[in-house]
């Protein structure tokens, strides 16, 4: 979600909070003589404070999976999140008065850490990566599409290749005019350099290096005759999708990979807290 | 008697015989292209010309016979003036004409052939003359007409129509129906005759092609016993007889199905046939796949959106319900008519319920067979019998008419047909009467300066010319065919005592006629504001409500295709993929456009637009693809719904689940505030906006639209 003028009331509403909560566990902590302690009224007060936002900012996730129910829009629910679920580590911070004993209490706020921290990176991805996507990417397509697409621009631009490739009388073969040299040396360089950077899985393949590309199209330009050069900016224009494409998954890893530290650990958290507050009064 | 001598024959004729027939009688062939044996000679090609030792050669078709003349017809003058007069024709001719490619004898590139003419020393005619397509029997090509007249003494002089004439002076002279109207809109009745004379290829017999009908041919003469093939000329059947055949159906065999695309009509003669709606009525919204338990639980929740019609109107004489939609046809008549006509799919299935007789005919033979005033008549009577009552009922605005006032209505009200192209009332005519659509489309538009913008599209069920009648007396708006349509007409005095009558039925006239008025405003007030840029050329001004996501702020989770998708029942009506308009994503979902193309053809009314703006697609819908076909950019998508039957099969069992189509549209989630996807995307990317409104206040206006990745 963009970080924009329309989070200034959420921003506003977070740091107000935050310094009412800072003064209140000033209070605290004067009042109790440097014996602040997460079992103490306050100190439960605020692990419940906390652990309530953590769980409201979990419940996003549930509120994904309901989209179509009308309990608030999704985009208020994301904001919530955001900064909700920042306010939730001084929060917990208070609780346990910033120190942390044995090995629960010890993973939990390891988790917690590196939860939010997960949570502000990704922020920050998000805000920054959908410009550089619409950017730099303006042949995007829908990302499940990839793998079919990059496989349909392999076979077009085996076609394209093929009607250079193959002699004049074969039936189907375009009708320019090559010298045979000349064919064997496109054949040769369609076969170990372009095709290798189209088929890479990567796009981080030598060979689909645009420059190393651009250089082994100017020698063919210069090597082939012009009836054949809309052909070469055909398989130009098809290496520049499938270079698009690469760039696009490369980019989407990044826009959506953090999620994968974010949403197992925030589950841990939850789980642990709650085995952690269970045992905490029980014990 | 006159005694004469030809290319140095003697012979002897009545006196008044020309000198063409005199040598017709010694076996003498002189070329000619104006006359006929059975039309009154004219001599307006000249070509006929003979050489009689006069000043200037004679046409050899109107000058009569002398006592002791001496006649040549093919001395080097003759020959030479001949050449010269066919050069000046063929100057005037596209070469090969439509005949000459069909039949290889237009008579005067034969003529042509003949006189070893093979280039022309002529220039060609600089102004196209043109062709006429509007006859669905006779291809009129004006470029290859020659002036001869044998098409207007055919239909003057032989058949006594009366229709073809010629028009203009000079070189602008050429042939015209009625007062230089489209064929197809003029009083010809299409016997024939005109087809039959023209020695060219400016009038030829359009045949349908690539339609191949199975049945039994059918000989002219047992048509034309036919009661209701009795008037249509044996000239024209004789051209056309592969385009009619009879066919027999034994009980309970389907004669033709739903969704099928078909260029056909059939009249019964004998037995009876029922016609049914097969496609399943529920909503497509309650039969998709959904899975999981909160999505079967929102499926459930989510309250369908009923129909507003109680009947489901078909390409036949009679609606059917929507509660039990069967009905049944019987000897007389005529169903398929939209789909032979117009090239709509199918509407219904029709199954015969008896052993039937059926004739079943091509556009071109039904064209005909409706000009017969007889069958025009038993059509009439039946619709005004069967189908009126229900017509006007299904019409929301006229649920509450009285059934003394239908009754009143049911002799009084007139049906007309128009074709394609013709104008039913024009803007700034007086407003004498009230039109529902029976059969076909309608194209509202309202003349400008800068040209005519539509207004609307009108289908069965539509209405118009109400704001004329209660306002100023005059038209605002002029209303054409789109293609073969059929209106009921109310004139303007039981107009206004329906008024009188039924109080609730003017006040929802007159805020509809308001609302239209006031639609029209904004339609034109918004037309004005568009700025023409590449952003124009996409279309986008012409929607009324766009789906726009901001790709700055999407992070590409599908989230809006989610939504979509759970509101119903896992049939998503959006992809997230279109145009971009700077750094936005014009996603392809519904625009519910100002002019709305889709809802032109739907067999069975299904697509329709609510009064609140969003284009629906009823419960009914057939699954033909027609709407989908149509909509320009590609915002209505074909599902597959399995669909449960009730019943058992022969063997006992359970009907088997059947697999059906039906068509799917962003119906902007009518039920809720604010459409599923725009509710539910989490970074406020999804919009749903109104073009004019968010494109006019971008600071910049001027990057070109393009579309996303279009392999």
């Amino acid at each position: 979600m963009r970080i924009d003028s329309t989070h200034w009331p959420w921003l506003i509403g977070t740091l107000t909070a935050l310094s009412v909560l800072t003064a209140s566990f000033i209070v605290y902590v004067a009042l109790s003589h440097g014996h602040a302690r997460g079992g103490s009224l306050p100190g439960l007060a605020y692990g419940a404070a906390g652990y309530g936002l953590i769980l409201y900012a979990a419940f996003l996730g549930v509120r994904k999976k309901l989209p179509v129910w009308r309990i608030g829009k999704a985009q208020t629910w994301m904001r919530g999140h955001l900064w909700m679920g920042f306010l939730s580590l001084p929060l917990i911070l208070f609780h346990c008065a910033f120190t942390w004993k044995g090995p629960l209490a010890s993973l939990l706020m390891i988790l917690l850490f590196i939860t939010v921290g997960s949570g502000l990176i990704g922020a920050a991805l998000q805000h920054y990566i959908p410009g550089l996507m619409t950017r730099s990417v303006p042949m995007e397509t829908i990302y499940e599409e990839i793998p079919h697409l990059r496989r349909q621009l392999c076979a077009e631009a085996d076609e394209l290749a093929a009607g250079i490739n193959s002699s004049g009388s074969n039936e189907g073969a375009l009708q320019i005019e090559i010298d045979p040299e000349a064919r064997v040396h496109f054949a040769n360089v369609y076969k170990r350099t372009i095709r290798p950077g189209l088929s890479s899985d990567t796009g981080k393949h030598k060979k689909a290096d645009p420059e190393h590309l651009r250089s082994a199209f100017d020698s063919l330009r210069r090597l082939l005759p012009a009836s054949a050069y809309p052909i070469l900016a055909d398989i130009e224009n098809i290496c520049e999708e499938e270079r698009q494409l690469q760039r696009q998954r490369r980019i989407y890893f990044w826009l959506h990979g953090w999620l994968l530290v974010h949403v197992p650990l925030s589950i841990a958290l939850l789980v642990l807290g709650a085995i952690h507050a269970v045992m905490a009064l029980r014990y | 008697m006159v005694s004469l001598t030809i290319d140095g024959m003697p012979v002897t004729v009545a006196a008044g015989t020309t000198l063409f027939d005199a040598a017709r009688t010694l076996g003498i062939r002189i070329p000619v292209l104006c006359h006929q044996q059975n039309e009154r000679p004219v001599g307006v090609c000249r070509v006929c010309c003979v050489d009689t030792g006069e000043r200037t050669l004679a046409a050899a078709c109107t000058r009569p016979a002398g006592n002791g003349m001496v006649v040549e017809t093919d001395s080097d003058r003759t020959k030479s003036a001949r050449r010269t007069l066919v050069e000046l024709l063929m100057a005037d001719h596209p070469t090969p004409c439509a005949r000459q490619r069909q039949s290889h004898d237009c008579e005067l590139e034969v003529l042509a052939e003949a006189e070893n003419i093979s280039e022309i020393r002529y220039p060609k005619r600089g102004s196209p003359r043109g062709k006429d397509d509007s006859s669905f029997v006779i291809q009129v090509d004006y470029e290859a007409c020659i002036l001869c007249d044998r098409c207007v003494r055919g239909c003057n002089e032989i058949r006594h129509n009366d229709v073809l004439g010629r028009m203009g002076k000079g070189y602008s002279t050429g042939i015209a129906f009625d007062l230089n109207s489209p064929m197809g809109n003029s009083s010809c009745v299409s016997c024939g005759e005109c087809m039959v004379s023209c020695p060219t290829g400016a009038l030829t017999n359009k045949t349908v092609v690539g339609t191949v009908l199975t049945g039994e041919p059918v000989e002219t003469g047992f048509l034309l016993g036919l009661p209701y093939f009795e008037e249509i000329s044996g000239t024209f059947l004789n051209l056309n007889r592969n385009a009619v055949v009879l066919r027999k159906f034994q009980t309970g065999e389907v004669i033709c199905r739903e969704g099928e695309y078909g260029s056909t009509a059939f009249y019964i003669i004998k037995g009876k046939a029922d016609v049914h709606i097969t496609a399943p009525l529920a909503h497509v919204g309650k039969s998709g796949g959904a899975t999981g338990f909160f999505s079967k639980l929102t499926s459930f929740l989510t309250k369908s959106p009923d129909g507003d019609g109680k009947s489901i109107p078909i390409d036949g004489p009679v609606d059917v319900a929507v509660s039990g939609p069967a009905a049944t046809l019987g000897p007389g008549d005529l169903f398929g008519e939209m789909t032979c006509m117009s090239l709509y799919p199918r509407s219904a299935t029709v199954r015969a319920t008896e052993d039937c007789v059926m004739i079943e005919m091509l556009r071109n033979v039904l064209d005909i067979m409706l000009r017969n005033k007889t069958l025009r008549a038993q059509l009439d009577f039946n619709y005004r019998k069967r189908a009126l009552e229900d017509h006007l009922r299904s019409v929301p605005l006229f649920a509450s008419l009285g059934q003394d006032f239908i009754d009143h209505l049911r002799d009084r009200v007139e049906l007309l047909r128009f074709n394609r192209n013709e104008v039913v009332c024009e803007q700034g005519d007086v407003a004498d009467r009230f039109f529902l659509v029976r059969i076909g489309f309608v194209k509202v538009t309202e003349r400008h300066p800068g040209g005519d913008l539509v207004l609307a599209y009108l289908g069965r069920g539509g209405y118009f010319g109400e704001i004329g009648l209660l306002g100023g007396g005059v038209r605002t708006a002029t209303v054409a065919a789109l293609d073969h349509v059929e209106l009921v007409s109310i004139h303007a005095e039981d107009f206004h005592r329906m008024l009188e009558l039924f109080p609730d039925i003017r006040r929802n006239l007159q805020a509809v006629a308001e609302d239209r008025a006031r639609q029209n405003l904004s339609h034109i007030a918004t037309s004005a504001s568009v700025p023409l840029n590449d952003f124009l050329s996409q279309g986008l001004m012409e929607a009324n409500s766009l789906l726009l996501l901001d790709l700055d702020k999407c992070t590409r989770c599908d989230a809006c295709v989610r939504a979509c998708a759970d509101a119903h029942d896992g049939v998503t009506r959006l992809i997230r993929e279109g145009l971009r308009y700077q750094n936005y994503l014009v996603a392809t979902s519904c625009r519910q456009c100002r002019d709305p193309l889709c809802m032109v053809g739907c067999p069975v009314g299904s697509i329709r637009r609510r009064t609140t703006l969003e284009v629906v697609i009823e419960d009914w819908c057939i699954g033909c693809g027609l709407c989908a076909e149509n909509c320009p950019y590609g915002n209505i998508n074909m599902h597959p719904f399995q669909v449960i039957q009730e019943g058992i099969d022969a063997a006992g069992l359970p009907l088997r689940p059947v697999i059906t189509q039906k068509a799917t549209t962003c119906d902007l989630c009518a039920d809720h505030a604010e459409p599923s996807c725009v509710y539910a995307c989490p970074h406020d990317a999804a919009h749903r906006v109104d073009p004019n409104e968010f494109f006019g206040n971008l600071p910049v206006h001027r990057t070109s639209a393009h579309r996303t990745s279009a392999r």
